[in-house]
């Protein structure tokens, strides 16, 4: 089974850069896009992704608020924050939240690695509509 | 009268117009029991073109100068009731007059002490009957323009507050605007091309040897290109501030401040604050942003504490410390005048606590500096942001 990701980013760069990072892994492909968090928290429910990649600053809900909705509906989906303001100070704000791991826009080299650990060898995480069925 | 004035007021501020204010009458208060010398002080004065009011007893006085905003007394000593001392002492009793001109007229007090008798509550002239008419006038216009001086000095400094108080909410929300522009364009940019020289590096093994070389170095260089837009950025505006809250956006400013300076920076921040009003963060966050630049610049000390605590009183504390040389009064005077590059001083950190009803104190010896600032607990509920 191939691993799906809804990718959040007010950037269409961004988000086009990501898409190729990650179709890099035949394993690997794009559920859904999002361009800010409540369209993510829409995208969420109908993509059924395994991993939420999240920008942090965007306009309206930022990305901790959008991890604390995308939570709320999926209490297991694996959140990996993207921002190009990476820092402990931020790190322990998403954590909190949440998130599983940040990952500095800027230095996007251990993205990969951290995507696969965070999936692990286990089966992918479903959302509460998806248990609900 | 008051109509005019405030017609004078609006006026004030719209440049060529001042001029008009200058021409502004003042109300002067003429005090005598006995109304053939309130009329004989009614035609010396007249040519001065003022506002003459006439006051027949002391209460009556009291009873106008409340109603009235009076530039000079003019008042006889002697009165049945209340005499011109015991009038005096009553006036100079209400914080609003306690620098109204009074000149006392006294035919029978003129020792010496009579007239230090009335120098003692606040007279600013004494002079004895019979009078000069010339010499009378010259000195109640003296006071008279004083008066009108000292309103265009306090209207001016009102205008001058307001428009440093505007001015720096448009710094503030200027670089608000350029950190979120470097965010959005030139930040994104960067953070694609990293991406995608993260990419090409997963396949360097496929690339000639000087190839894969400039490859690596290119990722090296983008990444510093991304940590110097990013660290104008955040000194611009910490997007920390805006998403997280204060003390967050606080620490990380310090760490960055410590890494860039060689100053160590204790960080010492009440957990249980939680989100202030928008405008009581930014203002302690460029407060804190002066204070270690000052720091950084003059002190010459190798190390900075910063705390911020709330009362029982609600009354939020913010102190900066260093262990450094101290701030001469040569250099006070230059700080406040000048500022730093990164922000408007010493007088723009006292405009913003005075906006926020707070006090800003600077204890400084040989020993260090420590900045004190005491504002009301605004909280975001406070003001309903969510």
């Amino acid at each position: 089974m191939r691993t799906r990701f809804l990718i959040v980013d007010d950037n269409e760069l961004v988000r086009q850069s990501l898409r190729t990072v990650l179709q890099a892994n035949p394993e690997w492909e794009i559920a859904g896009e999002a361009s800010n968090g409540q369209e993510a928290v829409e995208v969420l429910k109908g993509s059924r992704p395994n991993l939420v990649i999240l920008d942090f600053q965007m306009p309206g809900m930022n990305g901790i608020e959008t991890a604390r909705r995308i939570l709320e509906i999926a209490p297991a989906m694996p959140i990996v924050l993207f921002t190009q303001h990476a820092s402990p100070e931020l790190e322990k704000h998403a954590l909190s939240a949440g998130i599983r791991s940040v990952v500095s826009k800027t230095d996007t080299f251990p993205m990969v690695g951290i995507i696969e650990a965070l999936l692990g060898p286990s089966e992918p995480p479903a959302t509460k509509r998806q248990k609900a069925k | 009268m008051n109509i005019d004035r405030r017609r004078t007021i609006a006026i004030i501020g719209q440049g060529d117009q001042r001029k008009m204010n200058e021409q502004e009458k003042v109300n002067i208060l003429m005090v005598d029991d006995q109304p053939a010398k309130l009329l004989s002080y009614e035609v010396i004065l007249k040519e001065l073109n003022e506002n003459l009011i006439k006051a027949h007893s002391g209460r009556e006085a009291l009873d106008l100068l409340l109603k009235n905003e009076i530039a000079v007394v003019l008042m006889d000593v002697s009165m049945p009731e209340l005499d011109g001392f015991e009038l005096a002492d009553m006036i100079r009793q209400h914080p609003r007059f306690q620098k109204t001109a009074i000149i006392f007229i006294s035919a029978v007090h003129l020792t010496d002490v009579d007239q230090l008798k009335a120098y003692q509550r606040g007279a600013v002239d004494y002079i004895s009957v019979p009078i000069v008419p010339e010499l009378l006038r010259a000195k109640v216009s003296v006071f008279a323009d004083l008066h009108r001086k000292t309103r265009q000095m306090e209207m001016l400094n009102r205008e001058l507050r307001s428009l440093s108080s505007r001015l720096i909410a448009m710094q503030d929300e200027e670089r608000r605007r350029i950190a979120r522009d470097l965010h959005d364009s030139v930040g994104q940019l960067v953070a694609t091309l990293s991406m995608n020289n993260g990419l090409a590096l997963m396949q360097a093994e496929k690339l000639s040897p000087p190839a894969g070389e400039a490859l690596r170095q290119n990722t090296e260089l983008v990444k510093q290109l991304s940590k110097e837009i990013r660290t104008i950025s955040h000194l611009l505006h910490p997007p920390l501030l805006d998403e997280i809250g204060l003390l967050p956006a606080i620490k990380l400013f310090a760490d960055g401040f410590a890494e860039r300076s060689g100053i160590q920076v204790a960080v010492e921040l009440s957990p249980e604050l939680g989100r202030l009003a928008p405008k009581v963060e930014i203002s302690i966050f460029r407060i804190v942003q002066e204070c270690l630049t000052n720091v950084y610049r003059h002190s010459g000390s190798k190390t900075a504490a910063i705390k911020i605590w709330s009362s029982d009183e609600k009354m939020l504390t913010l102190q900066v410390c260093d262990q450094g040389k101290g701030i001469g009064l040569e250099r006070r005077v230059s700080m406040a005048a000048l500022g730093t590059n990164n922000g408007v001083g010493l007088s723009g950190m006292r405009e913003r606590v005075r906006e926020l009803g707070g006090t800003l104190e600077i204890q400084s010896n040989g020993n260090g500096t420590t900045v004190t600032v005491v504002i009301p607990e605004t909280t975001a509920a406070t003001v309903g942001v969510s």
